[in-house]
């Protein structure tokens, strides 16, 4: 451990150490050689990356030492933390990364062109490059339209392993999908660390609803990247449930770059206990005429605490922006703390941009009217939640998902 | 309406300069010498002496802040500075005892007429030095001491030794730093229990030497019951190379106070403007930042108010305008630390040109605290294409008692306004403008009267040309 401080220095695995990525690279010897190098890449780029400054300002105040790999022993050799539906017919291929690398590679080729969100965890960027063994990749035709919702389920490795996913999506023009993200512990054993990093690419006019509801144990720390691409007249709606896990790191970038272009992005967390949910958004504007709309939502129980940190960025060339952006934290126990950063950076002048970030405590009078029905004050706070949460949960569209979101949440407090 | 040929005013009336022969002068650039120097011909006491090496060596530790600010703080040259220059006058009583051509200075400023017609009492600082300083003679009946930062400490040590460096201590920052090391001029306020000024003492700043920073510090403790304003106004003579501007202001309000501080800011585009300004509420105190920032090359302000005693309350309302290469990076601080505080801050900023305004913001408000409220709302106009604006404000909140909001919107003026302007006869840069005024109109009239009227005409002035 040369450089604890710097974050993310283990013993063992050193990711650092020539000796592990050498041992890494030969058991995947049999991937195509412009993976390898791509992998290498990374590796190189990553240790190149070690002496950032630590006074981050896409880290203020988060904890940087929470949320390290020093509670890392052991990269997951497993590659069934991620685990689909398969599905090739339709115009829809769906499978693990691990299948597609052995049988059609030349799908992934594209990754090496792909950024991550670049909000602060470029750590967790380049180790999951580097490092993925599990993921799925997901492409649907041009002009296919798929309406019953595609599933694709996570969960974390054993304590003290840490698992690197990456997953591509690939939208081509006007196709239409529906994808679930299931992110649970399944056994008790499965509290280790995930980083999952997930690109996607939305064609012109294709339309992509993504829903991704968490509830890993409250050992996981979590670290999830989401970098979205739009083309023209793409659409993008991305709703995620955050319900579990002890500490996690969640950034989500949706770029807009091509013109009418729309990027939706909607987010809850309930925070209990000690948990630490830090969020970092960015709403980014390329292109003219283009349309984001990001709602957070914060319910903080206990000694939790929430970090929300979301960017509106507009490019000079991107006329007649019309961006929005909402943070809500409920506060429901006195020491419970919500950081908010929302952020503006105009750089066009035709444009209609406004955030707006509150941060208070259940209403007297709510809760009053509750309590004055009989309802038992536990079951009101939990009833107030619900309705705090449903501006989010409704974004779902699903029916049955909605429900299944609902139970989540209502489980939480009567536990 | 107001036509553009009405706003021929001040801005170009400072843009003059003398030669003027220094008697004092630190020479150029910084280090343990020229600290010792400056103490020396202020005939300052070993305690003093000691409190600005110390700041001096936390200067050139500290890093610049440009991990989260403008990269611009790094064409600060820091050794090509004169910090410390005087004619070597002792603040004077009367006018006639004041030098011909520093009064000539501020006749062209307009200083005698002010100051006759309704000033209480006016504090020029001309370089390092007040020049001119008078208060109104039912001032003094009243007890109120408004003197000098020497003459502060020298004179009246038992009543500004207590808070000065206390709000903003030298650590607190890069540049509070750099000013507790070599400060000189300002104004130190005193205002006994129960005193309520129904007019605002007033104080004009002037930077008048190439490559000069001006340190002043400024301390106002305003006792129990007390009530002040302080206005500060700026200009600058226009220069070839950068000067930078550097001022700590600390303002007391102890139980049940008021103090209300305006500042119009309009140095000219070469000076950078790093200043930082902090007050402490007690008990059912109130604090009011008014701020205003139209010139400099570089502004970074962010007003602050410590909410200490319970019911407190913290106000920052905030206008900054951006003209072709210009930065305002203004803000504010609320930082509530007793129960029942509550704090607002309206900050509007408009971008012309290639100007880039930037809000900057920190709301705090800790768990065990009960009943703390904020509100906070920044709007941003923009002007033409390659203006931009930026907002980052930062808000921390803990515990179920405790509520605040915040706002923020970046619009442009719709073509329909400009239209319906121009269809009942206006031109269309008077349409532009009467639009930008009526943005900032809410808070213009804030301010006392006659600096609405002289901010209303500034920007006026720097809207000029912005269209089309």
């Amino acid at each position: 451990m040369k450089n604890k401080t710097s974050s993310l220095f283990l013993a063992d695995p050193s990711f650092d150490s020539k000796d592990f990525f050498q041992k890494f690279s030969n058991r995947r010897s049999w991937e195509p050689g412009w993976l390898a190098d791509y992998r290498k890449e990374k590796w190189e780029n990553f240790l190149n990356f070690r002496n950032q400054d630590l006074k981050d300002e896409r880290w203020r105040f988060s904890s940087r030492s929470r949320l390290d790999y020093s509670k890392v022993e052991k990269v997951t050799e497993s590659d069934q933390t991620i685990s689909v539906n398969e599905s090739s017919k339709n115009g829809i291929t769906l499978d693990t990364l691990g299948k597609v690398i052995l049988e059609q590679p030349s799908l992934l080729s594209e990754i090496t062109n792909l950024s991550g969100p670049n909000l602060g965890a470029d750590e967790s960027f380049l180790l999951a490059s580097t490092f993925s063994e599990s993921g799925f990749f997901l492409k649907v035709d041009k002009g296919t339209t798929h309406s019953a919702p595609l599933f694709v389920d996570h969960t974390a490795p054993s304590s003290g392993e840490v698992s690197f996913s990456r997953n591509l999506l690939v939208l081509e023009p006007h196709s239409e999908v529906t994808l679930i993200e299931r992110m649970a512990s399944t056994a008790r054993s499965s509290d280790g660390f995930v980083t999952n990093l997930t690109n996607a690419i939305i064609g012109e006019g294709a339309k992509l609803r993504r829903i991704v509801i968490q509830d890993f144990n409250d050992k996981v720390t979590l670290h999830n990247l989401e970098n979205f691409d739009l083309l023209k007249d793409a659409q993008l709606t991305n709703v995620s449930l955050h319900l579990g896990s002890a500490e996690a790191r969640l950034e989500t970038k949706g770029s807009m770059l091509g013109s009418g272009a729309e990027f939706e992005n909607f987010s809850l967390a309930l925070g209990r206990e000690d948990q630490l949910i830090d969020l970092r958004t960015m709403q980014y504007h390329l292109a003219s005429n283009c349309r984001s709309n990001l709602v957070c939502k914060n319910a903080l129980l206990n000694k939790s605490k929430s970090i929300f940190s979301g960017m509106i960025k507009v490019e000079n060339k991107a006329r007649c922006s019309d961006a929005l952006q909402t943070n809500r934290n409920l506060l429901m126990s006195e020491e419970a703390v919500a950081d908010s950063i929302p952020g503006l950076e105009i750089s066009a002048n035709e444009v209609k941009c406004s955030h707006g970030a509150t941060t208070s405590r259940i209403d007297e009078q709510e809760l009053f009217y509750l309590l004055s029905r009989g309802i038992k004050p536990n079951h009101a706070e939990k009833l107030i939640a619900l309705g705090f949460f449903e501006e989010v949960v409704e974004k779902i569209v699903l029916e049955e998902q909605m429900e299944i979101a609902r139970n989540l949440i209502s489980q939480k407090f009567d536990s | 309406m107001i036509s553009p040929n009405d706003i021929q005013i001040d801005r170009n009336q400072g843009d003059f300069h003398y030669e003027t022969d220094y008697e004092f002068d630190a020479g150029v650039g910084l280090s343990e010498d020229v600290v010792r120097y400056i103490s020396k011909i202020k005939n300052e006491e070993k305690w003093l002496l000691d409190f600005r090496l110390l700041a001096l060596s936390i200067f050139e530790r500290k890093p610049m802040p440009t991990h989260w600010s403008s990269k611009d703080l790094e064409n600060i040259d820091f050794d090509v500075i004169r910090y410390y220059l005087s004619k070597g006058q002792k603040p004077s009583r009367t006018w006639d005892e004041v030098p011909d051509d520093v009064k000539e200075t501020f006749e062209r400023l307009g200083i005698p007429e002010q100051e006759r017609k309704f000033l209480a009492g006016v504090e020029a600082q001309f370089d390092s030095e007040a020049a001119y300083s008078r208060m109104k003679g039912d001032l003094e009946d009243k007890g109120v001491i408004f003197v000098g930062s020497t003459e502060g400490l020298m004179d009246y040590p038992e009543l500004f030794k207590k808070w000065f460096g206390k709000v903003i201590p030298s650590s607190d920052n890069k540049f509070s730093a750099l000013n507790s090391a070599v400060f000189s001029g300002g104004s130190f306020i005193y205002v006994p229990p129960g005193v309520k000024l129904e007019q605002p003492l007033q104080a004009y700043f002037r930077i008048n030497a190439e490559n000069f920073g001006q340190f002043e510090r400024t301390l106002i403790i305003a006792d129990e019951g007390a009530e002040i304003t302080y206005m500060e106004g700026c200009t600058a003579p226009k220069f070839e190379t950068s000067t930078l501007h550097s001022a700590v202001v600390e303002l007391v309000a102890l139980k049940g106070a008021k103090i209300q501080y305006i500042t119009v800011q309009n140095w000219s585009n070469n000076v950078f403007n790093l200043v930082t300004k902090r007050a402490l509420a007690h008990e059912e105190a109130e604090v009011r930042w008014i701020d205003c920032n139209i010139g400099s090359r570089l502004t970074m302000k962010y007003p602050g108010v410590i909410l200490k005693g319970r019911k407190a309350r913290g106000e920052v309302l905030s206008i900054a305008l951006a003209n072709d290469g210009q930065h305002q990076d203004t803000g504010a601080k609320m930082v509530h630390a007793a129960d029942e505080t509550s704090s607002n801050v309206i900050s509007k900023s408009i971008s012309i040109g290639s100007g880039r305004t930037t809000y900057r913001g920190l709301v705090k408000i800790p768990g065990h605290l009960k009943k703390c409220k904020n509100n906070t709302e920044c709007d941003g106009l923009l002007i033409n294409n390659e203006s931009e604006t930026d907002t980052y404000p930062a808000i921390t909140v803990q515990g179920d008692d405790n509520s605040v909001q915040h706002e923020a919107s970046v619009s442009k003026i719709s073509a329909e306004q400009i239209f319906y302007l121009q269809q009942r006869g206006l031109s269309e840069s008077d349409a532009m403008s009467m639009c930008v005024n009526g943005f900032v109109n809410d808070l213009i009239r804030e301010f006392p009267m006659e600096y609405s009227v002289e901010l209303k005409r500034l920007i006026d002035l720097e809207m000029e040309g912005s269209v089309g």
